[in-house]
């Protein structure tokens, strides 16, 4: 049986760098939200907040090397798939819902369709990297 | 702000990025050339964000602290992502340079959408 590999070598480098990348925007323009307006949408705000938990959590899980680091990555890119799938049909369905946008809203629209698909790209990165 | 200097950073980083991705192609792994290269960038960058602070306190801007935290963002994002990018010599090391160079032409495009200075 073949040990894991490093999730952070390689190919998974570039995949860290976009974590990090919407680790970064997620998290900033939730602090911005929630510091400036939040009466206006409070419940879109604070699932930004989330979604920028959870970027930060996948980005620490894909980089590092403890033990608890690839569980993490699992659970927090598996949450962000869940996340954008149901934010994105609730938000085609009924805009109303949502009056200011978050990461996840229609799929990511605002952000390139990224946040579409970089969990499936992470999903596949840890499959390949898995000890097996 | 100023258009010419917005758009000198737009091609520049869009310059950067493709320069990362041919070193990818390549199989190389980036080397003295494309940290150069980012240093240019940088600098160009700090001027733009320099000059793009010192202009957004002299005006109102519907969204002022947005417009400051994406100057923050310009300049910073690439030394980052080139410093991750070096410390593994691998050819994987030109896509992170890319990325980091791909997210700060966005930063810079959204700068160029928040200044609309009124008073």
């Amino acid at each position: 049986m073949a040990e894991a590999r490093a999730t952070a070598t390689g190919v998974g480098r570039v995949l860290v760098a976009v974590y990090g990348i919407f680790a970064l925007s997620a998290t900033a323009r939730a602090a911005v939200q929630i510091a400036g307006k939040f009466g206006n949408a409070p419940l879109a705000y604070l699932l930004s907040a989330l979604a920028g938990v959870v970027y930060i959590l996948a980005t620490i899980g894909l980089a590092g090397t403890r033990p608890w680091a690839r569980p993490l990555a699992w659970g927090a890119v598996v949450f962000e798939l869940t996340g954008v799938l149901v934010v994105g049909t609730l938000t085609v369905l009924d805009a109303g819902d949502f009056p200011d946008d978050t990461v996840w809203s229609f799929y990511g629209r605002g952000y390139g369709f990224v946040p579409l698909v970089l969990p499936l790209v992470g999903l596949w990165w840890l499959h390949r990297t898995r000890a097996r | 702000m100023y258009d010419a200097l917005a758009l000198a950073t737009l091609v520049a980083t869009g310059a950067l990025a493709v320069f990362g991705l041919v070193l990818v192609a390549l199989n190389r792994p980036p080397g003295r050339e494309l940290k150069i290269a980012v240093g240019a960038v940088v600098a160009l960058l700090a001027v733009q964000a320099a000059i793009g602070a010192v202009r957004a306190f002299g005006v109102s801007l519907p969204e002022q602290s947005t417009f400051l935290i994406y100057l923050a963002v310009s300049v910073c994002v690439l030394p980052i992502a080139t410093q991750f990018a070096y410390a593994e010599p691998t050819r994987w090391g030109g896509a992170v340079v890319a990325v980091g160079a791909v997210a700060t032409l966005v930063a810079v495009v959204r700068l160029q959408g928040l200044w609309v200075p009124s008073g």
